[in-house]
């Protein structure tokens, strides 16, 4: 045997043995699958399948960033559109306990569901193409009149201008025209035919019209006034009723309804406590809650809105802030 | 009775609920994480109440997305006494809402509106919910095993459809909800279950 066979046979008996080898390899793998518990293969495929998709998003977020962007879009809305739980939960431990029948229960549940944004924050506007130079001007003079935030503090010292407050309402009337309007909101200063006075003595801490949300940080139409108060400061009815609904929801907090003669009905929100049972008639003056922060808020104070056959009315002109 | 030192290996949670807690606390806030968790514990605590007058032992609990479920040896059980421990857990809900109603009105209506909307849902006919094994349980008693597979896979079967497709109706309108996503995936999960691997076994 030359030494050139000789090497072409010891390459061949290497070759064979990489083969056996690697055979071997493989047969000891296979047999590690076999060994492998139902629950451990669920575990491997269910890691290959996070690391895939990992994978996979990681690629598309390289390539085609534009996609991606899309795609977070797209996610973004529904995860923030959820369901009001506290308010479901509320609207049947209410119903539980006599306090509403169960139609009324129904609704509010349906609301917390398919509506969970409450009327006070929809965002939706009437539709409106470019917005007109006066809101600019609008929102400068915001900025201007440096509103404190939902809290209490510092909130006498900043609006102690009583004339300015004034001009600001009179400049907001002015400006919003109804094309900038929300379709469910009027400016008009109602007459009221009925005798009525202000919940309580309290800072104007926000006004009716579109702000800055204080939590959100999105500008939103805020559909009543805030005023700030310290927890616990009692709550008295705007004017003679029916406590038409006591109730809880993540933005609203402890909050009551009262419908008033002519179609009127006011709502008093994120109070500590709501004294006035639901189905019960009120008078004006009367304590039927307590201030408090509940809900969507950033401090103390009383969120009260007035409505006209479920048209928004400005508060204002009807309640008296410090 | 279980040793402390025990506790570890007889409760298991699953990485996706702890996810599925995060998220949901993030979103609706830790107070009404406490509520949905006070009025689960109270659930438990009544299946495993009765558990322990009846003397089956308890031999795990697993908390995973969907819920959580109690591991206890029913086999010594007889069909009153195994329809009592189902039926003990809605029955603590209910239990609680009602003394807590009774004792505070309307004070606490968020934890006994959990208590009971947790109460209604375990009572669904589906497997494994409460309200899926109590038919099993009745029906089987009444008229033999055999009858309660079939009125459990039939009834479990048409409500999960019907429930999962209310649930996604329900998200495609409120434009996400997406709270309703492991609800709906389970309910699908169970129909499938029933109706469709129930029937190849028979086939």
């Amino acid at each position: 045997m030359t030494s050139r066979q000789a090497g072409r046979r010891i390459g061949t008996i290497a070759a064979e043995r990489r083969r056996r080898s690697r055979g071997g390899a493989r047969q000891a793998v296979r047999r590690k699958q076999e060994f492998l518990s139902a629950g451990e293969r669920r575990r491997l495929i269910q890691l290959v399948a996070c690391g895939g998709i990992f994978v996979l998003l990681v690629a598309v977020k390289l390539l085609l960033p534009g996609r991606m962007a899309q795609i977070d879009r797209f996610l973004t809305g529904p995860m923030e559109q959820n369901v009001d739980v506290r308010a479901v939960f509320s609207a049947v431990g209410r119903a539980f306990a006599g306090e509403s029948d169960v139609g009324g229960a129904a609704r509010d549940v349906y609301r917390a569901v398919f509506h969970p944004e409450e009327p006070g924050e929809v965002l939706e506007t009437a539709a409106l193409g470019e917005l007109p130079a006066a809101m600019d001007t609008l929102r400068a003079y915001r900025d201007t009149e440096k509103p404190a935030a939902e809290t209490g503090g510092g909130v006498q010292e900043q609006l102690s201008d009583g004339q300015g407050r004034t001009e600001a309402a009179a400049l907001a009337y002015v400006l919003y025209s109804d094309q900038n309007l929300p379709s469910n909101v009027s400016l008009e200063q109602a007459i009221l035919d009925f005798d009525y006075c202000a919940p309580l003595a309290g800072a104007l801490s926000s006004n009716f019209g579109y702000r800055e949300h204080p939590v959100e940080g999105e500008e939103r139409f805020h559909y009543g006034v805030d005023l700030a108060a310290e927890t616990g400061t009692e709550i008295g009815c705007f004017a003679d009723g029916t406590v038409t609904a006591v109730g809880e929801s993540s933005s609203y907090g402890r909050y009551c309804i009262v419908a008033h003669e002519g179609g009127y009905s006011t709502l008093y929100a994120h109070c500590s406590r709501v004294t006035a049972a639901s189905g019960t008639a009120v008078y004006k003056g009367q304590k039927i809650a307590e201030v408090g922060e509940t809900g969507a808020a950033t401090g103390p104070h009383l969120h009260f809105e007035l409505q006209r056959n479920g048209v928004y009315l400005n508060p204002i002109y009807y309640v008296a802030a410090v | 009775m279980w040793r402390l030192c025990d506790l570890p290996n007889r409760i298991r949670v699953s990485p996706g609920f702890c996810l599925l807690t995060a998220w949901f606390a993030l979103d609706n806030g830790w107070e009404l994480l406490g509520t949905v968790l006070g009025a689960a514990a109270v659930h438990e605590l009544g299946h495993c109440l009765v558990l322990w007058l009846l003397s089956a032992p308890i031999n795990g609990l697993k908390i995973g997305i969907f819920g959580a479920e109690l591991a206890a040896d029913r086999r010594g059980l007889s069909y009153p006494g195994e329809l009592a421990a189902v039926l003990a857990g809605p029955g603590a809900n209910l239990l609680c809402a009602a003394l807590l109603t009774l004792l505070g009105g309307t004070r606490w209506a968020v934890f006994s509106g959990a208590n009971l909307v947790l109460c209604a849902f375990n009572l669904l006919p589906v497997r494994p919910l409460d309200g899926g094994r109590a038919l099993y349980l009745l029906t089987a008693w009444a008229a033999g095993p055999a009858e309660g597979e079939k009125a459990v896979r039939w009834a479990g079967g048409g409500a999960s459809l019907i429930l999962a497709a209310s649930l996604v109706w329900v998200m495609v309108r409120t434009g996400g909800s997406l709270w309703l996503l492991p609800a709906a995936a389970g309910l699908l999960a169970a129909a499938g279950r029933e109706l469709w691997l129930g029937g190849l076994k028979n086939s």
